[in-house]
């Protein structure tokens, strides 16, 4: 196997953006009917990868090699005649044809004058529908096709080029368990064709039975290589995905059993378009209560948070302090107390870290205002240094902590963190983790947290729900989560 | 679905027919009126072309008509042939159509509409400045005309109308045309199953403005005359918008619908003196407010059974 | 004496045009709206402003009033018929919002002219000047209201500076226009937000309206030109950039008054297009654009 040239070569590739290093020095090679997981969380430059062997994005150094030839630098257009075909996450189809006709369209050669298609066109568009399973909906409109079939047009279209090399974005985000099976052997005949896989995802439990290597990354730097177990078992990516040692901190004096349920998600459903995002999900917040949702990136987190936040759509109930939140704006949710620090942190990067916390407290009366900021810069000192540096000049721990600070000065009675480390600094962790033990200790807040990163989600939680899949699918306190969870996390 | 195709191709049938009959029955003032329409038809279409299809915001196609009803009527004036005035208004048109289409590679959105805006404002302005050769807002007198009678003059417009909306329907329907409508949904997703986006944006300019030019040139030859108000104004640009929003965007004939609409609206409502465009408008407005799918693309809109 | 005769002029004219555009472009800014219909927006205020001052005798203040109430009336139903449909109705894909937008208000702006053609005529009229009277600048005989409009101009973009910098809501707005998510997740309503940004919107159109019937005088035929001027400051500025319009405007205001001075007045308008395609080829975003 050693011996054969591999299709795909990439080496030294690295790319900025402004002053941030997206890709450094990232090298792989795939050989026929060999498959590569290329892995990372939100961020880490995987995705970047992928477009820059496309030709979507320019490179700034580095190689990209196609049977042996450079095509470094090359339009996107001529990397796929060159062999190489992608199947985006997010499919976008023509809406006014065909199944049949989408997938005609990728069979079409990149001329000005044949009017008509050749008539084997039709034939293999025929065929390939067969292969991905479309041949039932070959005549429907992408409008009324289920998500499952959008993405199976996608690998059909992909397909249609024969490529040698086939890059794969995310190729299980929003499909069941039972259509993951579907894609896994549909994915493995690509294998069996001889053509090199590039599978791009967040965590490698998703993509393990499939992929022969793996290759980690994080903030656009190779964390680790090898098999799917050697990954798995990895310090580095242990600790990216999961922090360091599992702990947890009850707290004994806080008795919530017999309190009422400050907030109350009932079996709520959400969609995307077609995809599933969320599956009969319900959880519960009392009162003084730290509650965490664990789950892996892409597992349903942020669309429960934006559910309860109001910013989209849902089936079933919330209720909040007894009454449903059904029908109210995303603001008004927020005045009455709740309050997201969402993962994108939504800084307002050209005003200054004062004004975006005044921002914060602008619904405040002006004593209530000042007392809350002073307290706030003494939780976060740093903040109280840079009060009039501009936000986005700030470095990702910075913007994060003033992200929550900002949620903090609304005063709420239960505050949502979305992933607050992403993307962060072990020691920028601590940090985050100490301020935000101060804050527990000291306050009678009400706190959901979302998390990837178990060490970090855990000691301060009094209870886990964990997220897998749009569904939950455990439910404790944290002592029991490291018995029972810890090893089928990854 | 077959059956709707064939809807579709008995209502064009039909409409034909109606179109062929007229002299038979019209007076030649509305033969006049249509013979208009017919020309604005093609403006309209080949403005469809661009929008619908290659997903260009066009606000020149009077740029690319304006060049050609004037280098065509500056050929007559020079002494050349009606047909090889024509041949030379469209080429110059094309020649327009990819100067405009540069900017496009590299401008997205309200910047690109913002350049062809101005690229006809220039027009207008040179128009206006070489006045002693363009005859500036008076306009320009050729001294050929195609025909002196309303019905000959019909079967021109009725002809070129017929033509023109053969190859661009069939173009919109052929690969050009899936390509074209992927190109401009998704240049990314367009370019990664390895079309050459830019190649294809050019072609579809050049078609636009081959359409466009000729049928400015026919227009200056059926009336006379080219002027800023028939052909280069930006008054025709916002009734091409109309006519195509209105018919349907992305379906090419709902051009030629919208057109007659508008051009047949403000025949009939001239009683009402100056507040026609303001009823138009109106209606327009309304119809992109509730049918944003426009009449054709609501008449044909997609249904599935399942 | 014509350098100084330019300067002047081309300053007054600036002042207008700055003031013209400064509304557009915090639309484009807050809202991401492009509104075409701004000229025929402009054009209301001016003539209900002439016809009160001079038909009803309120005088240029009381027909400044009028005009500049006319234009935010004008600024409120542009919004609610028009606008907020668009923005709202579910038939239209988000990716298409765009040019429904521009067509919508561009219809609406035809709409505006083609009524206004039909109350007052396309005769050109000029509003009485706020102040009449010459003075004597340097040797320059420069009437005292051009002078004043100049100083009008001037106050209203500060205004607005203080009240986008230095309030509670000028901060909403400048947070608004930065990131509409992360306000919600404040608790901000965004749409009263929008109200606010189309409030301020047909006060400036309505004052830059007025102003303008009083220096140059207008004509229903002008709205066009007014869109399409506002439209190429703002563009050449960098859309939603409040800075790089105002440089903008003085870049296009003293290109013209020099042509006019220097050239010829029929080639007024060419070297401000010129630079705008110029400029939009080696820099897309404008002059002080971001993105």
């Amino acid at each position: 196997m050693l011996n054969i040239t591999p299709l795909l070569e990439v080496s030294g590739l690295t790319k900025r953006f402004g002053g941030l290093v997206a890709v450094k020095d990232i090298g792989f090679a795939i050989r026929p009917g060999e498959i590569l997981g290329l892995i990372g969380p939100n961020g880490s430059g995987k995705s970047t990868v992928m477009k820059l062997v496309m030709g979507i994005e320019r490179i700034d150094t580095g190689s990209v090699k196609l049977s042996g030839t450079e095509v470094a630098g090359w339009p996107t257009h001529r990397i796929a005649r060159h062999g190489v075909g992608i199947v985006f996450q997010h499919s976008r189809p023509l809406n006014r044809q065909t199944v049949l006709e989408n997938i005609k369209l990728a069979l079409l050669p990149d001329s000005l004058l044949r009017l008509v298609a050749e008539p084997h066109v039709d034939r293999r568009a025929r065929e390939i529908a067969e292969r991905v399973g479309l041949a039932a909906v070959i005549n429907r409109r992408p409008p009324t096709l289920p998500f499952a079939d959008l993405r199976r047009l996608e690998m059909a279209k992909a397909l249609a080029r024969d490529p040698q090399v086939v890059l794969v974005d995310e190729p299980f985000a929003g499909l069941t368990l039972g259509e993951v099976a579907v894609f896994s052997e549909l994915i493995d005949g690509f294998r069996r064709d001889g053509r090199a896989v590039l599978l791009v995802d967040h965590n490698v439990k998703s993509v393990a039975a499939l992929v022969d290597r793996v290759l980690a990354m994080y903030v656009g730097q190779r964390i680790a290589e090898g098999t799917a177990d050697e990954v798995m078992q990895d310090a580095t990516v242990r600790r990216v995905y999961i922090g360091g040692k599992i702990e947890a901190h009850p707290r004994k004096e806080l008795d919530v059993k017999g309190r009422e349920a400050l907030l109350d998600v009932r079996s709520i459903e959400v969609f995307y378009g077609k995809a599933q995002a969320l599956q009969q999900v319900s959880v519960h917040v009392n009162a003084g209560e730290f509650v965490s949702v664990v789950g892996l990136n892409g597992a349903g987190k942020t669309t429960l948070f934006n559910a309860i936040s109001g910013l989209v759509p849902f089936t079933g109930d919330i209720h909040w302090a007894t009454e449903s939140l059904h029908g109210r704006s995303p603001a008004r949710i927020a005045r009455e107390g709740i309050v997201q620090c969402p993962e994108t942190r939504e800084l307002f990067g050209d005003l200054s870290v004062r004004e975006n916390l005044d921002l914060g407290g602008q619904h405040l009366s002006r004593a209530e205002r000042d007392a809350q900021l002073a307290w706030l810069l003494g939780l976060f000192p740093i903040l109280n240094e840079r009060q009039r540096q501009r936000a986005g000049t700030l470095s990702g721990g910075e913007q994060q902590m003033l992200a929550i600070a900002r949620a903090l000065m609304m005063k709420p009675k239960l505050l949502i963190l979305d992933e607050p480390t992403l993307g962060l600094a072990p020691v920028i962790l601590e940090q985050l983790s100490k301020a935000l033990a101060r804050l527990r200790e000291t306050t009678p807040i009400t706190v959901l947290l979302g998390e990837q990163n178990v060490t970090f989600a855990l000691p301060h939680a009094d209870r886990v729900y964990v997220l897998e899949h749009a569904r939950i699918v455990w439910e404790g306190d944290p002592a029991r989560f490291a018995e029972e969870m810890g090893t089928g996390y990854l | 679905m077959s059956l709707l195709r064939r809807r579709g191709l008995w209502l064009a049938l039909l409409l034909v027919m109606v179109g062929c009959s007229a002299p038979g029955w019209m007076g030649a003032y509305y033969l006049g009126v249509f013979t208009t329409a017919y020309y604005f038809s093609v403006f309209a279409m080949s403005w469809d072309l661009l929008f619908g299809f290659a997903g260009e915001v066009n606000f020149g196609p009077t740029f690319m008509i304006g060049v050609g009803a004037y280098a065509a009527g500056l050929m007559n004036n020079a002494g050349y042939s009606i047909p090889l005035c024509l041949i030379g208004g469209a080429a110059a048109a094309v020649v327009g159509g990819m100067a405009l289409a540069m900017p496009a590679l590299r401008l997205r959105g309200p910047y690109f509409g913002l350049v062809t805006l101005v690229a006809v404002l220039l027009l207008l302005d040179c128009i206006v400045i070489f006045a002693s050769v363009t005859g500036g807002e008076i306009g320009m007198m050729v001294p050929d005309v195609l025909s002196v009678s309303a019905e000959v003059n019909y079967w021109y417009a009725f002809g070129f109308l017929l033509v023109s909306a053969v190859i661009l329907y069939g173009l919109s329907r052929s690969s050009l045309g899936l390509i074209l409508q992927a190109t401009g949904q998704d240049r990314i997703g367009a370019a990664a199953l390895g079309f050459n986006v830019t190649k294809h944006k050019l072609a579809a300019f050049c078609v636009s403005a081959l359409f466009s030019g000729l049928a400015g040139g026919m227009l200056t030859f059926y009336g006379g005359i080219a002027s800023v108000d028939t052909v280069v104004s930006l008054s025709i640009t916002v009734q091409i918008v109309i006519a195509v929003v209105f018919g349907g965007r992305r379906t090419i004939l709902g051009g030629i619908l919208g057109s007659i609409f508008l051009i047949l609206f403000d025949e009939l409502l001239r009683p009402i003196g100056q507040l026609n465009t303001f009823v138009v408008s109106g209606i327009a407005l309304a119809v992109i407010l509730f049918f944003p799918d426009g009449a054709l693309g609501w008449l044909l809109r997609p249904r599935d059974d399942a | 004496m014509r350098g100084l005769q330019i300067l002047i002029d081309g300053f007054a004219i600036s002042s207008l045009y700055g003031l013209g555009a400064v509304g557009f472009t915090l639309m484009f800014g807050v809202c991401g709206v492009l509104n075409l219909a701004h000229g025929g927006i402009m054009l209301i205020a001016a003539l209900f402003g002439w016809w009160v001052a001079a038909d009803y005798g309120a005088g240029p203040y009381g027909g400044a009033v009028v005009g500049i109430l006319a234009g935010l009336l004008a600024s409120y139903v542009t919004y609610v018929v028009v606008v907020r449909p668009i923005q709202r109705s579910r038939a239209i894909p988000r990716s298409e919002e765009e040019i429904f937008l521009l067509t919508g208000t561009l219809l609406w702006g035809i709409m505006i002219q083609v009524g206004m053609d039909y109350l007052f005529s396309n005769n050109p009229v000029t509003m009485q000047p706020l102040m009449p009277g010459v003075i004597d600048l340097f040797g320059v005989r420069t009437p005292t209201n051009e002078l004043l409009i100049a100083a009008v101009c001037w106050v209203a973009i500060g205004l607005l500076w203080l009240l986008v910098n230095h309030t509670r809501i000028g901060k909403q707005l400048l947070a608004a226009s930065i990131n509409p998510r992360g306000l919600t997740l404040l608790g901000f309503e965004l749409s009263s937000i929008y109200l606010v940004v189309w409030t301020i919107y047909g006060l400036l159109a309505g004052l830059a309206g007025v102003l303008l019937a009083s220096f140059f005088g207008v004509s229903s035929d002008n709205a066009g030109n007014l869109t399409a001027s506002a439209f190429t400051i703002v563009i050449l500025g960098g859309l939603g950039s409040v800075p790089g319009s105002l440089l903008a405007a003085y870049v296009v205001g003293y290109a013209e008054t020099l042509t006019a001075y220097l050239i010829a007045p029929t080639l007024r308008p060419i070297p401000a297009l010129l630079i705008l395609v110029l400029v939009l080829y080696v820099r897309p975003r404008g002059l002080l654009g971001r993105r």
